[in-house]
C-alpha cells in the first residue's frame, strides 16, 4: 500500500512541468505559513471553483494566464 | 706663474725624440744620439728640462686614501646588486607560482563555467532541485491536491477574475488553455 502510494506520488509529481513543480513547492511552502482563516478562504474558493460551469473556469484561467503574462512582460 | 711659462723650443728635428727620450722610449742607438746632441745644443736641453718640470705636473693624479678605494668597491658591489634585484626581482615567483597556478587555474576556469552555464542561460531554476520530500506525500498522491497547490495563486484572485469576467466575457479558446481543474475536493 505504501509502494502504491507512494508511486502515484512519484507519478503525479513527475508529470508536472518544472515551472508548476515550482509553484506547488511555493504554494505548499505559503499555506503552511498562512493564518487558519486564509486557508479556510482558500479551501472555500477552492470548492467554489469546483462548482462553477467548465467554460466559465476556462475563461477565468485565461484571464488569469494573460493577467500572469502582462506582469511578467511588465517585469 | 711658473707652470704657466711656455716650453722653450728645441730643435725641430729633435723635438719629437726628445718626448720619447724623457719618457724612455727610444732605442739605446737613439738615446746615444740624443744624449750626443743635448750635450752641444742649450736649447734642447732647455727643452727637455722644461719636459721635466712640466709633464710630471700634468699627468699627476689626485692621491686617493684607500678608505675610498675600500668604499668605491663596497658600494658598487651594492648597487650591481641592488639593480639585478630589481631586474629579476618577479623571477622569484615562478617556481613558487608553477607549483599551484595550474590547479588554481582550473577551478577558476570551472567555477567560470558552472557560473555560466548556470546564469547565461537564464535557467537556474532547471539546475535546483526541487525535492519533493518537501511536500508530504499524501498531498503529492492525491492530484487534486497538487492542483489546489499549483493554483493557489488563481484562487486568491478568484473572485476578482470572476467579477472581471462577468464585466467582460472573453472568447475562450479551449484548444490552447491546459485547464487542469477538473473535480475534487481539498
Amino acid at each position: 500500500m505504501t509502494a502504491q502510494v507512494a508511486s502515484a506520488a512519484g507519478d503525479n509529481w513527475r508529470n508536472l512541468t518544472p515551472t508548476e513543480k515550482d509553484r506547488v513547492l511555493e504554494n505548499y511552502q505559503r499555506w503552511q505559513r498562512l493564518p487558519q482563516q486564509d486557508k479556510e478562504h482558500l479551501r472555500e474558493e477552492w470548492n467554489r471553483w469546483q462548482r462553477l460551469p467548465k467554460d466559465e473556469r476556462e475563461r477565468i484561467k485565461q484571464r488569469y494566464d494573460q493577467q500572469q503574462r502582462r506582469d511578467r512582460h511588465r517585469d | 706663474m711658473k707652470n704657466a711659462m711656455p716650453l722653450q723650443s728645441a730643435c725641430k728635428e729633435f723635438e719629437e725624440d726628445l718626448v720619447l727620450y724623457y719618457y724612455g722610449e727610444t732605442s739605446e742607438d737613439e738615446r746615444r744620439r740624443i744624449g750626443r746632441h743635448l750635450f752641444g745644443c742649450l736649447r734642447c736641453q732647455g727643452f727637455l728640462g722644461d719636459l721635466q718640470r712640466l709633464l710630471p705636473q700634468m699627468a699627476r693624479t689626485e692621491e686617493l686614501p684607500q678608505s675610498f678605494w675600500d668604499n668605491y668597491y663596497r658600494e658598487t658591489v651594492a648597487k650591481l646588486a641592488q639593480q639585478d634585484e630589481r631586474k629579476h626581482w618577479w623571477r622569484s615567483l615562478i617556481p613558487q607560482m608553477k607549483i599551484w597556478i595550474v590547479p588554481a587555474f582550473g577551478t577558476v576556469a570551472m567555477t567560470v563555467l558552472v557560473i555560466g552555464l548556470l546564469f547565461g542561460k537564464g535557467n537556474l531554476s532547471s539546475f535546483t532541485l526541487r525535492p519533493a520530500e518537501k511536500i508530504p506525500h499524501e498531498i503529492l498522491a492525491d492530484e487534486n491536491q497538487l492542483q489546489f497547490f499549483e493554483s493557489m495563486d488563481l484562487l486568491e484572485s478568484l473572485s476578482k477574475l470572476q467579477s472581471q469576467d462577468e464585466q467582460k466575457p472573453e472568447a475562450v479558446n479551449t484548444q490552447s488553455s491546459r485547464m487542469r481543474f477538473q473535480s475534487g475536493t481539498v
